[in-house]
């Protein structure tokens, strides 16, 4: 009775371009995502390897695999490196940014797209841009040393395993903190103008203000924005894959996509490949879960 | 135009009951006043006529054609229903001229434009708004977005015309005025109008009849004087009215024939109009009185209650004076004439006729239900 | 006047430092795509060129010309396809609730945050099989359906906004959903089809991951990839990799600096980028 009536509820005759085309909307969002993802879950069951898509399931192997592969762990050694350093380092940049510009700063909307413009290029874009900054014989930074006398800072950058990380987590520090910086200066100005006053009739300036009143009460935007980073952490691909591919030293600043897409595009071990998008989709769920649990509970 | 009858209407939402089980009808050209506190289910029963929620059980009918079934899951849609609606906001589309506000019922309605034109412009002139019609919807007041919002209703010549506190977003003075005009309006036009309202006063001023309702249910449905003269029950009794009606604990006891209620503090003789009372003696009571049917003396009159002057407030053109009376407040209303200070002592005399006894456990009205 | 101890000239000179910081690359990146060979040895990146010329530009637009082609023609089709699909859901989720539309909503915006890796290997075969492999069709295909979610979100988050009693009135006026949807909901969304579109247009164009694995030649291939094989292309010759940076940078640049507000406002309605 209950199921009948919510049934005609929904599909009444006028309703039906709309909803038609609605479910078009879910069924391919259905497809490409959830079936996708379990299918390339049974794909990396199986021992598909080559340009043919024929395979059995084979259980559990390529995850066996895994475990014993050292690339593996070093990519993913990176990807945690890129969440303990990246992340917080550009939160903190977009915090220091979002304050300066909070001191009724004249043009700040120049200032403010400037900041962001990083953010809106395409990361092949930035990949070259930062190709040339890091070159070591003719690249900006060494170039740019020599002439101001600092010839000793001159270093190989991209070309150095032991600095190549740096320089990638630095360049997304400069791509990303424009964004974190938006985030936090548009929590800051939610703040209703009233709990600020009332902080300084109750004697909280500079820097008090901005510990004992302001930051405290931007902790969503905070949060919004260091899982987003997180997540980033995890999938960025398109920039590493340019500025390095994952090198020098072979693996010096792989991560998990770019393990992927090699192990899957270039040596066709589609199984293997498969079984690291498994494993780098939960890393991602893990954290994506909670935030929108946290986030639309309530809706 | 058409009547309207709803039975055993009731709509939950999760655990909560929004309405249950009630039984109006509507008679045809009727204004009909759904009044309530805020979460009485008001507005959910005229969603329920609108069509624009379903109920969990019951019927809607509009003269002999049943639009909502629930047991047979038969419901109507609101676009089907011809009925127009007035909402609090008065839901003016805000990317359209007031003209083409008042002209998409029709439009939609794929009328004939030259029909369209003709009629939209015979309601603006009627309204008065005849000048807007070109405006868009934020060049205009409150009072002017009422009227459109009335405009787009009347053009459709519905059956029957829902109103959810439609005026509850004017300020004080215009409302006085737009209720005027509204009721003036409903007599010219003579249609079947349901309107929700939380305002007492909008209610007993504009409502031909009046239903209450409290927590889903229905208290009472009458004419404004029956309902202010002999409320059903506590509630009514209370909600209507203002300064709200003086509410006294007492118990029943007769003696030498004569019936009294006891009140604690002072023993008040009730009239032989309340014979009828005298079977069911010894019952906890609660005796009601209004502001204005109690008389203030200086003398210690027979059968009246002493007082003491406690708070004097001026409203206008008369004074409302709360007293002191042991633990309670009682509150009379008088002519400002009377020469009181704060501290007197005086006499409350209570009109006999006005006295209303309810049953203390079920609430109701002891005489309206014996009679 | 909040920092009042802060001294406005540091302040000052600090911004202008973030400024040239921020900006150093791109300046980098633009004088190096003017310069001639011999101005690539003999001056440093960040000197203007000596003798400006447009050669580099003018070499690689021959190459980029096609791809910037493609990526034109998939991106504009995939951003008014997902934006229209996006407002019909968000449209469907906030005015026409069923059972269950919560859970619906929460099923497509997860797909916001999925590393496209866990989808590649299948949509791969699909693309494959379903013949649009190394098509523009295919990339349309691709972008819209993984544009439907971020879409919907926007449109949501915007109609959530649109008063109930309007859809009401408009019901008891007697509009069924689609004529409210036409008549009442879609002259209302001007703003949230232009923010969703600079956000999709600005995304799709950036894209390079589905572009990389659903294109090989020149006939599909967007600007992101083209640009890529300038790489091993051109090795060193610095000057011919920023001009087809700049040839591809250009068009997303320019709608950054003319409807950059409306960019903001979708970055900040809970988007991401990557």
């Amino acid at each position: 009775m209950k199921r009948k009536r919510i049934s005609r509820k929904i599909f009444t005759k006028d309703r039906i371009i709309i909803q038609f085309i609605f479910l078009i909307s879910v069924l391919l969002v259905g497809y490409f995502v959830y079936i996708g993802i379990g299918w390339n879950v049974v794909v990396s069951l199986s021992d598909w390897e080559g340009l043919v898509p024929s395979y059995n399931i084979v259980g559990f192997d390529q995850y066996i695999k895994l475990l014993g592969d050292p690339i593996f762990f070093t990519s993913l050694m990176n990807n945690i490196l890129l969440m303990l350093i990246f992340v917080p380092c550009t939160l903190f940049l977009g915090l220091f940014l979002a304050i300066l510009l909070d001191q009724k700063v004249r043009k700040e909307s120049v200032f403010r797209t400037i900041y962001l413009l990083p953010f809106t290029l395409s990361f092949v874009v930035t990949g070259f841009l930062w190709r040339w900054m890091y070159n070591p014989s003719m690249g900006v930074i060494n170039t740019l040393l020599e002439t101001i006398g600092l010839e000793l800072l001159k270093s190989g950058w991209i070309t150095d395993p032991n600095m190549a990380m740096f320089c990638v987590i630095i360049s997304l520090i400069w791509q990303f903190a424009g964004y974190a910086m938006l985030i936090f200066l548009a929590g800051i100005r939610s703040i209703p103008e009233s709990h600020i006053m009332a902080a300084e009739v109750d004697g909280a300036s500079g820097f008090q203000l901005y510990k004992r009143v302001i930051i405290p009460q931007i902790k969503a935007s905070t949060f919004t924005a260091f899982v987003i980073l997180m997540v980033f952490a995890l999938k960025a691909f398109d920039f590493i894959y340019i500025l390095t591919g994952g090198g020098p030293a072979g693996w010096a600043t792989e991560i998990l996509p770019l393990t992927m897409y090699k192990e899957t595009f270039a040596m066709t071990h589609f199984a293997y490949g498969s079984t690291i998008a498994t494993v780098l989709f939960l890393l991602v769920m893990a954290i994506v879960i909670p935030y929108l649990y946290s986030t639309y509970r309530r809706k | 135009m058409t009547s309207v009858k709803i039975k055993n209407l009731t709509k939950r939402y999760g655990k909560t009951i929004a309405v249950e089980n009630v039984n109006l009808e509507i008679k045809d050209g009727e204004l009909f006043i759904l009044l309530g506190p805020s979460g009485c289910g008001k507005t959910t029963t005229l969603l329920c006529i609108a069509g624009l929620i379903n109920p969990d059980e019951g019927e809607v009918w509009f003269g002999d054609d049943m639009i909502t079934c629930a047991e047979h899951n038969k419901f109507e849609r609101p676009q089907e229903r011809n009925v127009a609606m007035v909402f609090q906001d008065y839901a003016i589309y805000p990317h359209m001229t007031v003209f083409k506000n008042i002209a998409f019922p029709l439009e939609v309605r794929k009328k004939h434009k030259h029909e369209i034109e003709t009629r939209v412009k015979e309601v603006a002139e009627r309204l008065g708004i005849s000048e807007l019609l070109e405006r868009k919807p934020k060049q205009l007041s409150g009072g002017q977005r009422q009227r459109v919002a009335l405009a787009r209703a009347i053009v459709r010549e519905p059956k029957v015309f829902l109103m959810d506190e439609p005026l509850s977003n004017l300020d004080a003075k215009l409302r006085v005025y737009a209720r005027a005009e509204l009721k003036r309006l409903h007599k010219r036009l003579g249609v079947t109008i349901v309107y929700v309202t939380h305002d007492q006063l909008e209610a007993m001023s504009i409502g031909d009849r009046i239903a209450i309702l409290n927590n889903g249910f229905l208290e009472q449905i009458d004419t404004p004087e029956n309902i202010y003269n002999s409320p059903k029950n506590i509630f009514v009794a209370g909600f209507i009215g203002s300064p709200p009606m003086n509410m006294l604990d007492g118990t029943l006891i007769e003696k030498d024939g004569k019936l009294f209620v006891d009140l604690g503090f002072s023993t008040y003789e009730l009239s032989n109009r309340f014979d009828k009372l005298k079977k069911i003696k010894s019952t906890e009571v609660i005796l009601g009185i209004r502001p204005e049917d109690i008389s203030i003396s200086k003398e210690n009159i027979k059968n009246s209650i002493k007082a003491k002057v406690d708070i004097i407030e001026l409203m206008g053109r008369e004074l409302s004076i709360h007293h002191r009376v042991n633990e309670n407040t009682i509150i009379a209303i008088t002519k400002p004439t009377e020469d009181l200070e704060i501290g007197d002592e005086l006499y409350l005399v209570f009109v006999n006729e006005k006295i209303h006894v309810f049953d203390k456990n079920t609430e109701e009205n002891l005489i309206t239900k014996n009679s | 006047m909040r920092f009042l101890r802060f001294k406005r000239v540091i302040l000052y000179i600090l911004l202008i430092f973030f400024v040239i910081v921020t900006l150093l690359p791109l300046w980098a990146g633009i004088m190096t795509a003017f310069k001639t060979e011999a101005d690539l040895i003999y001056t440093t990146p960040l000197e203007p060129p000596s003798s400006p010329t447009t050669e580099p530009l003018e070499k690689t637009f021959i190459i980029m010309q096609r791809p910037l082609q493609n990526s034109l023609i998939f991106t504009s089709v995939a951003t008014i396809l997902s934006c229209f699909l996006g407002s019909i859901a968000g449209y469907t989720l906030t005015k026409i609730k069923f059972k269950g539309s919560n859970t619906v909503f929460l099923g497509l915006i997860i797909g916001i945050f999925i590393p496209y890796q866990a989808v590649l290997v299948p949509l791969v075969m699909t693309m494959v099989s379903w013949g649009l492999y190394n098509t523009v069709w295919g990339l349309i295909l691709t972008h819209t359906v993984y544009g439907i979610p971020i879409c919907t979100l926007l449109f949501r988050s915007f109609y959530v906004g649109i008063p109930d009693s309007l859809i009401n009135a408009a019901k008891t006026d007697g509009a069924g959903t689609w004529i409210i949807y036409r008549r009442i909901i879609l002259p209302l969304s001007l703003m949230p089809f232009v923010v969703a579109s600079v956000f999709q247009f600005t995304n799709i164009w950036n894209d390079f991951l589905f572009g990389l694995v659903l294109s090989r030649g020149t006939e599909a291939m967007p600007a992101s990839v083209a640009l890529a094989n300038l790489k091993g292309g051109f090795v060193a010759m610095w000057n011919l990799q920023m001009a087809g940076t700049l040839w591809y940078t250009l068009p997303a640049l320019i709608v950054y600096l003319i409807l950059g507000k409306y960019l903001i406002k979708g970055f900040m309605t809970g988007a991401v980028k990557g």
